[in-house]
């Protein structure tokens, strides 16, 4: 994971023991990651997992209660013209006025924005055949995630921020939104940052993973290498859990056999093929999937708590 | 960020056009039927003879006339309606940005919140206290034929001539505004804002405006029985000063003076200083409220 190291320029985004509290209550706690500039990166959580919570102390819009925060190298501070200069951010749900016309929209950015480019904007928007002068209340919710998605892009901040942009579309504009995402971040080189539990949608997208549960990170890096430091092994029950190699992620135990995600450790060779057991590649769903299953609290970058924890006692089968 | 404010105000700013323009509709088929019936009853010519004192079948005629459609109507619908314009432009400002979750969108363009609230407060303070006055206009247009006879310190007069009006306007924006960020939604907030402005408005106008300021003593020499008729209050007219404007408050002095009866008044040149620091209150209650509102989203950046 040195990988936003390489280049001499600084990561999009770094943050070290970030922590986020409202009230009594950590939204978020221990923060520690490092997106590189350029890359498309997943954020994936449970609803209530810190996701939101992370998108808006990286925009401004919230003060960490501890820790650092750096966008390119610099600290950001909430309210500041700097902070907010440095990223695009759409919201939840995508929200604009729904008196505005799309092009009053654009009006507004163009008016709060030094680095606006409305070509960017209105290019996007004709070639969706949107009409400009429709009023927001006018258009479906496809239409107005890519409005909100035009507004982000013609801001033309080096870091865009996504927070669940297609949770609410059905699956063709899914698609679309994506594709733009796709097109942009191709196009530009814009750094993207892209918060979703719908785990599917981002498998084709990105090339950087993190996943947040319970206000903690579970899991960061490269998704090739993630997938390459991961196995999926299938052994008999009765196998303990110290007789695994690497540390145990995930394990489902079905009436003979049990499913065991494991992370490998560079220190110990991979897992051997002994008799009984099957050893396959980890997919990105199931990678995702197994570290979101694990008890709130678990922590990621603590490799040799990890290993000794006994897995999830509830008993299922992964496919 | 001045057309973001026009384009999210236009409406109201529209609404309040109407508004206006219907007053002065009124105000112009009153007021010139008013303007014919004072010439006509040679009231002018009264006044100007011996202050009104000799003219009363003319005066009652005229009041009885125009003084349901000028005073007592007026009077209760323009009691709440500064207040009622004033929280229904305050409340949504901030609110309604929390209300629809448009605060993340506009608080994460390249415009600080600070700055985003400071402008949009600039604009449409401005805004209302440009209606505030063009309401005030008219209507110290359309009532002046009332007002020679009664002065300007009747509450009808008072309360929406001279500064005050606007006023009263500001401060129930103002309290709306900072109600709508602490509440967070437009509704309850435009009653949160509104009960307390009432509160202020009636207790400045009932208890303290009179005290702006010490009153004078008037003394009524009593030359015959019938020359000492009369009372106090703001009907009278002429007042027992038997000037004009002049706001007798009551019976002056617990001294029992043999030579005539005394009252206390505020002189009818004191229209302008009172208006000021009525206007200075309610100026200062909003600068308050608004100071707050912007101190807070300031510092709070949790929204």
């Amino acid at each position: 994971m040195t990988q936003g190291d390489g280049g001499g320029s600084p990561p999009a985004l770094r943050t070290a023991g970030l922590g986020r509290r409202y009230g009594h209550v950590w939204a978020l706690r221990d923060c520690t990651l490092t997106v590189p500039a350029g890359a498309v990166a997943g954020l994936v959580g449970p609803n209530g997992a810190g996701k939101t919570t992370l998108l808006q102390m990286i925009i401004g819009l919230l003060q960490p209660t501890e820790g650092q925060l750096e966008v390119f190298g610099e600290t950001s501070h909430a309210n500041s013209t700097d902070a907010l200069a440095r990223v695009s951010y759409v919201a939840q749900d995508h929200p604009l006025y729904r008196d505005f016309t799309v092009a009053d929209m654009f009006h507004l950015g163009r008016a709060m924005n030094p680095s606006w480019d409305q070509g960017v904007a209105t290019t996007r928007i004709d070639a969706l055949g949107i009409p400009l002068k429709r009023k927001i209340k006018g258009l479906s919710g496809g239409q107005q995630a890519q409005v909100s998605l035009a507004m982000a892009l013609a801001k033309r901040a080096p870091l865009l921020a996504l927070d669940e942009p297609v949770s609410s579309l059905d699956p063709i504009a899914r698609l679309d939104f994506m594709r733009e995402v796709m097109a942009a971040a191709a196009d530009t080189g814009v750094t993207v940052l892209i918060a979703s539990h719908v785990v599917s949608e981002l498998e084709r997208l990105c090339d950087w993973l993190i996943v947040l549960t319970g206000g903690r990170v579970q899991l960061a890096g490269p998704v090739d290498d993630l997938l390459t430091a991961h196995q999926l092994l299938t052994v008999p029950r009765a196998t303990r859990d110290a007789e695994l190699p690497g540390f145990l992620i995930h394990r489902a135990d079905s009436d003979r056999h049990s499913t065991v995600l494991v992370r490998t450790d560079p220190a110990r060779p991979a897992a051997q093929e002994r008799p009984g057991w099957g050893v396959e590649p980890v997919g990105f769903e199931q990678l995702v999937l197994a570290y979101l299953q694990r008890p709130p609290g678990t922590a990621a970058d603590d490799p040799a708590q990890a290993a000794t924890r006994p897995g999830p006692a509830t008993k299922e089968v992964t496919r | 960020m001045i057309w973001v404010s026009w384009r999210q105000s236009r409406s109201q700013a529209i609404a309040c056009l109407g508004v206006l323009a219907a007053l002065a509709i009124y105000a112009i088929v009153v007021s010139t039927s008013m303007r014919t019936a004072f010439s006509h009853d040679g009231l002018a010519a009264c006044l100007a003879r011996n202050g009104g004192t000799n003219c009363p079948d003319a005066i009652q005629a005229f009041t009885n006339k125009f003084g349901s459609a000028v005073n007592v109507a007026f009077w209760s619908v323009l009691l709440i309606f500064p207040g009622l314009l004033g929280v229904l432009i305050g409340a949504p400002l901030i609110a309604r940005e929390l209300e629809f979750g448009t605060w993340r969108l506009a608080w994460s363009q390249t415009v600080t919140r600070t700055r985003w609230l400071a402008v949009k407060l600039a604009i449409v303070t401005g805004g209302v206290i440009v209606f505030g006055a063009a309401i005030t206009a008219v209507i110290t247009w359309y009532r002046a034929p009332m007002d020679r006879l009664t002065g300007h310190f009747i509450n009808n007069a008072y309360d929406y001539e001279g500064l005050v009006l606007t006023a009263y306007i500001l401060c129930a924006f103002g309290f709306a505004v900072l109600a709508g960020l602490l509440i967070r939604r437009s509704i309850p907030a435009m009653v949160a804002a509104f009960v307390p402005w009432l509160a202020i408005r009636l207790v400045v106008e009932f208890v303290l405006r009179r005290h702006f300021e010490a009153p004078l003593t008037f003394v009524q020499h009593c030359a015959s029985a019938q020359s000492c008729m009369g009372g106090y209050g703001l009907g009278f007219i002429p007042p027992v000063t038997r000037h004009i404007g002049d706001w007798v408050l009551g019976p002056g002095g617990g001294s029992g003076n043999q030579s005539g009866n005394s009252y206390l008044y505020q002189p009818a040149d004191r229209f302008w200083a009172f208006q000021s620091i009525e206007a200075g209150i309610f100026v200062a209650l909003t600068a308050i409220a608004l100071g707050a509102a912007i101190w807070i989203l300031h510092r709070r950046p949790a929204a």
